[in-house]
């Protein structure tokens, strides 16, 4: 079953004309990844019912690499090392699949074709293996003891058991909710009150996806005057509403005025993966240390240096109390 | 009321999330109200009896003339937040908090975050941000000794009730003077006997008075740096008698 394609990019393109095909393919495929400077995998798996069968995506990357001014040849395969030498005999401005099994597909080609050591070819040269299918025909725990780690996933690639998986980028998703309210918000209290269904939202996509919001951004449109834009950096990330609407109001709450505020959206501008912070399930307050954390910065900055602190014994049996401890400041 | 089988499944698919996820994890109505109790801080001393602990979602002031032991049982009581694994906010404006005090009470520094406002505002934003967030388990306002004539009063928390009702957090407020326009939970704290030996000063008895007249007694030792609990002051007369 077909699931990588790879796309070679003529080798005189400019590097703009790359950078284009790449962003192209971003931008119409889920997951591209570079496999070196011109040579894109594009990861289909789960793409058929969306985008049509891997022959049909091949021919429309054919299509957009074109469009970027960057021909290419697509090689269609099971796994990325076999779509990118069929790429590779692929003329420019086509689209292949493999008409056999990925190993019956190797079998005639060349044993250089597959990613080994000079000493290793020089090796196999001697013992008079010269094509990928001898060298496939060897026993996988002899290459592993006599060539070592490398040479045995060249050989497990020579069998046509590539299940190497495509370093994809995951395509950009704008996590954003927006609200036009009937009547002009005036006070920030109210605008809190709104803000808290739109940090709902943006919650719920932001750990629909398994993330993190690390910047937010409101956007606020105001009758008779320009947008009001606040930006903020959570520190730590965090995909908790109220974490998110907590620093929305301080930083609502450092503006005198906020005016007629007609609507307002939350994005999250910036994003990290979610992954170890889910401490507080069913330890209430243990839990709230990232609270606390946020807390000490929001002080930190309110009240300057010198005003937030943590305490260190140093000598306890020290005879002039100055010595005994010491204060550091909890956000440098 | 659902057959036997069911009770039985419903007892044992409450025990496997029990398991699984924790004893907090559900609550059966019946137990709600004693985990409603459980929420307080308990302090372990003889505090606990007279008041049940340090109340959640309510403020409490501790007050008494210097020296008589109300900080010392505050930070009994930032102790006994943190062994719960929570943090602690202390509002220190008139900057006398001693972190060996501190120590030698059990409370641990790395989790006790000091905040020296330098303004009654700036002390009352900080208290409510650390009430409101969450973070914290307790937050103690301490307002200094009368001699430094501090700009923080008891008086002065009237914005923080409804904050401080609306959350899970304790708020201590540690002061030399009880409110007088506001009516707070209030445990006073007096200094029965100093304790001296060989002509000095080594330590001191206080009491600690609820609102009901009930009392818990305590003794300080100086040189030891202990914090003896001496009981209930009814237990130790029923006992006698």
């Amino acid at each position: 079953m077909s699931r990588v394609a790879v796309a070679r990019i003529r080798p005189g393109a400019s590097d703009a004309a790359r950078e284009r095909a790449l962003l192209s393919l971003r931008a119409a495929l889920p997951r591209v990844g570079v496999l070196e400077q011109g040579v894109y995998a594009c990861d289909l798996r789960g793409t058929a019912r969306l985008l049509g069968v891997p022959l049909v995506v091949a021919a429309r990357i054919v299509s957009v690499c074109a469009r970027a001014d960057a021909a290419c040849a697509v090689g269609v395969a099971p796994g990325a090392f076999v779509a990118r030498v069929l790429a590779e005999r692929t003329p420019l401005g086509e689209a292949r699949g493999l008409a056999t099994g990925p190993r019956e597909f190797l079998a005639p080609l060349p044993v250089t074709t597959l990613p080994l050591d000079p000493r290793v070819l020089e090796e196999l040269s001697l013992m008079g293996i010269r094509e990928v299918g001898a060298f496939a025909a060897l026993d996988a725990g002899a290459v592993l003891d006599r060539f070592g780690r490398a040479a045995a996933a060249a050989h497990a690639l020579a069998c046509g058991t590539d299940d190497v998986p495509v370093h994809g980028v995951p395509p950009v998703r704008r996590i954003r909710a927006g609200r036009r309210f009937d009547d002009a918000i005036g006070s920030k209290e109210q605008l809190v009150f709104a803000l808290r269904m739109l940090a709902d939202q943006v919650a719920q996509s932001l750990a629909a996806d398994g993330l993190a919001a690390l910047r937010l951004l409101l956007h606020a449109e105001r009758d008779g005057a320009p947008p009001l834009r606040l930006e903020r950096v959570l520190l730590p990330p965090t995909a908790d509403p109220t974490a998110l609407v907590r620093s929305l109001r301080w930083a609502l709450d450092e503006r005198a005025e906020i005016g007629a505020i007609d609507a307002a959206a939350i994005e999250a501008l910036e994003v990290e993966p979610l992954r170890g912070r889910q401490l507080g399930l069913f330890a209430p307050d243990g839990a709230r240390i990232e609270e606390a954390i946020a807390v000490a910065q929001h002080l930190r900055g309110r009240l300057g240096p010198g005003a937030v602190l943590r305490a260190r014994l140093h000598a306890p049996d020290a005879r002039l109390p100055e010595r005994e401890a010491d204060w550091t400041e909890v956000v440098a | 009321m659902g057959s036997v089988a069911t009770v039985a499944a419903l007892d044992g698919a409450v025990a496997r999330i029990g398991q699984r996820f924790g004893s907090r994890a559900l609550t059966r109505g019946a137990s709600f109200e004693r985990r409603s109790e459980e929420r307080s801080l308990r302090t372990g001393t003889a505090f606990d009896r007279l008041a049940g602990g340090i109340p959640t979602g309510s403020p409490c002031v501790f007050v008494g003339t210097g020296t008589c032991g109300k900080l010392a049982l505050a930070l009994r009581a930032v102790a006994a937040a943190q062994r719960e694994g929570a943090s602690v906010m202390w509002v220190d404006p008139s900057a006398t908090l001693d972190p060996l005090a501190a120590s030698r009470a059990g409370v641990d520094l790395d989790r006790l975050l000091v905040v020296r406002a330098r303004t009654r505002e700036d002390a009352l934003f900080a208290a409510a941000a650390g009430v409101r967030s969450g973070g914290f388990r307790l937050v103690a306002v301490d307002t200094g000794p009368a001699l430094l004539a501090p700009f923080v009063r008891a008086d002065d928390v009237a914005p923080l009730i409804p904050i401080v009702r609306g959350s899970a957090a304790a708020l201590v407020v540690v002061s030399d003077e009880p409110a007088r326009r506001l009516v707070l939970p209030t445990f006073r704290f007096e200094r029965i006997a100093w304790e001296q030996e060989l002509g000095r000063t080594t330590g001191w008895t206080f009491a600690v008075s609820a609102a009901r007249g009930e009392q818990a007694l305590f003794h300080a030792r100086s040189l030891a740096r202990q914090l003896l609990d001496l009981g209930v002051r009814r237990e130790l007369v029923e006992a006698s008698a």
